[in-house]
């Protein structure tokens, strides 16, 4: 048995008061790094939802054009047809997609992505939470945009101009910047004029996606190809290039505060104990002894800290959820392991310069009067 | 001059040859210990007294392994503890040493267990056998009903004698105190007099205590004077009948009546004994 008496616990829980600021610090500036990293994951998974959930194997879009995002694809009318004659390709839905404005009677607006699309064949809504969906005349739309319009089925809501009215509600399609809306592709074709602005292609069994993408893109000289992974992933690409530099400044602050606040409190701590420092080393510690004092009492913090914010994170999440539907705060096990690590690096960092003094204590300092 | 113990070398719990301690360079050398020789015998408690600034706590610094001495050596168990790699101290320091403090120096944030189950962890033993040993040197100094107390619920005799605990819970061959008894009342003091006494008598440990408190002369084996880093001669030490301070004979005011001699530590001493010698009533006699 090799229990010896809790030094590190005793000395940073007996000041509860310390103890509790530099937790509670250490914990609020991890969770402002953990948060960040949610509402960024999130997004990410908004951004990608449609993609994600489409069945499609490989996605065609215009030449040079990769996402849905921030793009606009137009592809000629007969390249669907062409399309279908390649060999692997099991089956071919054309999608249109229009960046504009959906609109309620009562006044709301609200930017959407309308997405055509011919009912019974892929490239509708991946979940209907309510109603059917839409025949000519018609739309889907999103549940969170409904409720923020004041919408119900069967309410007329404004496309592009255009009343239509409310057929059915999906979900997963709005984010903080917009929302999805879905309509026929003959409806579109009508608003919009015709519009095929991308293929949605599915395998026969026994194709790859990888190698379907590659004889259509030999197929289609003209078109752009990806599977359907590599367009989740462009279109990730992008949210991350105009939230990266933001998000690396926001956790490096977040870091920094840590890094701050557990190196101030174990610091002014370990001046506060030099004393008992002195006293420990002349009663024969060595200077491992002495380090593992110091460590365990940093290892202490950040680990409760840690465990703190990442379980504040979660309530922070879906307190954030309720209050505002519309952004996702996703805590993905990725972004706790890198908290966890940079937390480390912290505690390490935090115990250098406590370390430094504790072995340099002369033990002889215990026989001099404090009084 | 400096005065050599006769106790034979080989049954020393401790002895230094030419120890002596200079701290700082050339004008601003300060030479706090100079070449003491000392052998200290299991079971003997030896009292070091001298003035403030002559050097007390350096010598014991330096016997105890925290202080490295200028010159000389310090053999412990036939070895010069001075001459072992510095990674072998603090254990040494753990095992062979017992420290007693002015101020106690416990450890504010543990219990009086903890604390001298701590000093047991440090020489090699932990879980349950270092608590046992600790509760049994609590139960030793009369607490084993405040195991559970913190320091600041001790009053200052208990936090002496849990550091008494301390200093024997890894069975040390010599105990070291600095004035254990100078933050203490009189009964408090004598409580951890006779406990130091019986860490020689019971247990044969040596004992060498450095203090100005003459009560704790009646424990003692031997007193050493120190003066201006030297010990002087040992067997002669007075003690004042109008202060009770400790005077050393050779240099100081004395007055000889009725054919005993009375020491004093000043002349302002002197002539108030001497207006009215009766009030001073025990004769004067040395200390042994
Ligand atoms: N670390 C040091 N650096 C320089 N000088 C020191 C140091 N420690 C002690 N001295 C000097 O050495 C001399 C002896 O000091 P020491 O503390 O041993 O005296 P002492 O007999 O214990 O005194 P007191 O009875 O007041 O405790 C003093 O002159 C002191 O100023
Ligand atoms: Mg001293």
């Amino acid at each position: 048995m090799t229990h010896r008496v809790p030094l590190a616990r005793r000395y940073l829980f007996g000041e509860r008061r310390r103890a509790l600021l530099s937790t509670a610090g250490v914990a609020v500036a991890l969770l402002l790094v953990l948060i960040l990293d949610g509402i960024f994951a999130g997004a990410m998974r908004q951004v990608t939802a449609y993609v994600r959930s489409s069945p499609a194997a490989v996605i065609v879009s215009q030449r040079g054009v990769r996402t849905m995002h921030m793009s606009n694809s137009a592809l000629p009318a007969d390249l669907a047809a062409q399309a279908r004659a390649v060999e692997g390709v099991g089956w071919v839905a054309p999608i249109g997609f229009v960046s504009g404005v959906v609109g309620a009677q009562t006044g709301g607006r609200q930017l959407s992505y309308v997405i055509g699309y011919t009912p019974g064949q892929p490239g509708g809504p991946h979940h209907l939470v309510s109603g059917s969906a839409p025949v000519d005349g018609e739309a889907v739309i999103d549940q969170i945009a409904a409720v923020q319009l004041g919408l119900h089925i069967g309410d007329q809501v404004r496309v592009l101009g255009v009343w239509l009215q409310v057929s059915g509600l999906a979900e997963g399609g709005t984010s903080i910047v917009n929302t999805t809306t879905f309509v026929t592709a003959a409806e579109l074709d009508r608003i919009h004029g015709p519009t095929i602005s991308y293929l949605l292609v599915g395998a026969q069994p026994g194709t790859s996606a990888t190698a379907l993408r590659d004889t259509l893109t030999a197929a289609l000289p003209d078109a752009t190809v990806q599977t359907r992974a590599q367009f989740a992933n462009q279109e990730a690409a992008v949210v991350a290039d105009m939230s990266a530099d933001v998000m690396r400044i926001m956790a490096i602050i977040g870091f920094a505060i840590a890094l701050a606040v557990v190196c101030l409190t174990l610091f002014t701590a370990t001046l506060a104990r030099r004393r008992d420092y002195g006293i420990i080393k002349a009663l024969g510690a060595g200077g491992g002894r002495l380090a593992g004092i110091v460590i365990a009492q940093a290892a202490w913090t950040i680990t409760v800290a840690l465990a703190t914010s990442v379980a504040l994170a979660f309530v922070v999440g879906r307190v954030v959820e309720a209050v505002a539907p519309t952004i996702t705060i996703a805590i993905e096990p990725a972004s706790v392991l890198r908290v966890a690590i940079g937390a480390a690096v912290i505690g390490a960092a935090s115990a250098l310069a406590p370390l430094r003094r504790v072995v340099a204590v002369d033990p002889a300092s215990a026989f001099r009067r404090t009084s | 001059m400096t005065t050599t113990a006769t106790t034979a070398v080989a049954a020393a719990a401790l002895g230094t040859r030419g120890l002596s301690k200079t701290f700082g360079h050339g004008d601003l050398a300060v030479t706090a210990v100079r070449a003491v020789d000392l052998t200290v015998a299991p079971g003997e408690v030896v009292l070091v007294d001298g003035p403030s600034g002559s050097g007390k706590t350096t010598l014991l610094l330096m016997l105890g392994a925290l202080l490295e001495p200028t010159a000389g050596s310090v053999i412990v168990d036939g070895d010069d503890i001075w001459a072992l790699p510095e990674r072998r101290r603090p254990s040494l320091r753990a095992r062979h040493f017992g420290f007693v403090f002015q101020d106690f120096n416990l450890l504010g944030a543990l219990s009086a267990a903890e604390n001298v189950t701590l000093a047991a962890n440090l020489a090699g033993t932990t879980g349950r056998a270092a608590r046992e040993l600790a509760a049994a040197a609590l139960e030793r100094v009369g607490l084993g009903h405040r195991t559970d107390f913190r320091p600041d619920q001790l009053s200052g005799g208990e936090k002496q004698r849990v550091a008494v605990a301390r200093a024997l819970v890894n069975n040390p061959a010599v105990i070291l105190a600095d004035e254990p008894t100078a933050n203490l009342d009189a009964a408090n003091g004598r409580q951890v007099a006779r406990l130091l006494r019986a860490l020689a008598d019971d247990d044969h440990r040596a004992v060498i205590i450095v203090t100005h408190d003459n009560r704790l002369h009646d424990i003692a084996d031997r007193i050493l004077w120190l003066e201006d880093g030297a010990l002087r001669q040992l067997d002669t030490l007075a003690t004042d009948p109008v202060c009770h301070m400790a005077v050393t004979p050779a240099d100081r005011p004395h007055i000889e009546l009725d054919g005993t001699v009375w020491w004093f530590c000043s002349a302002g001493c002197r002539d108030e004994f001497a207006a009215a010698p009766a009030r001073f009533t025990s004769p004067q006699k040395c200390v042994p």
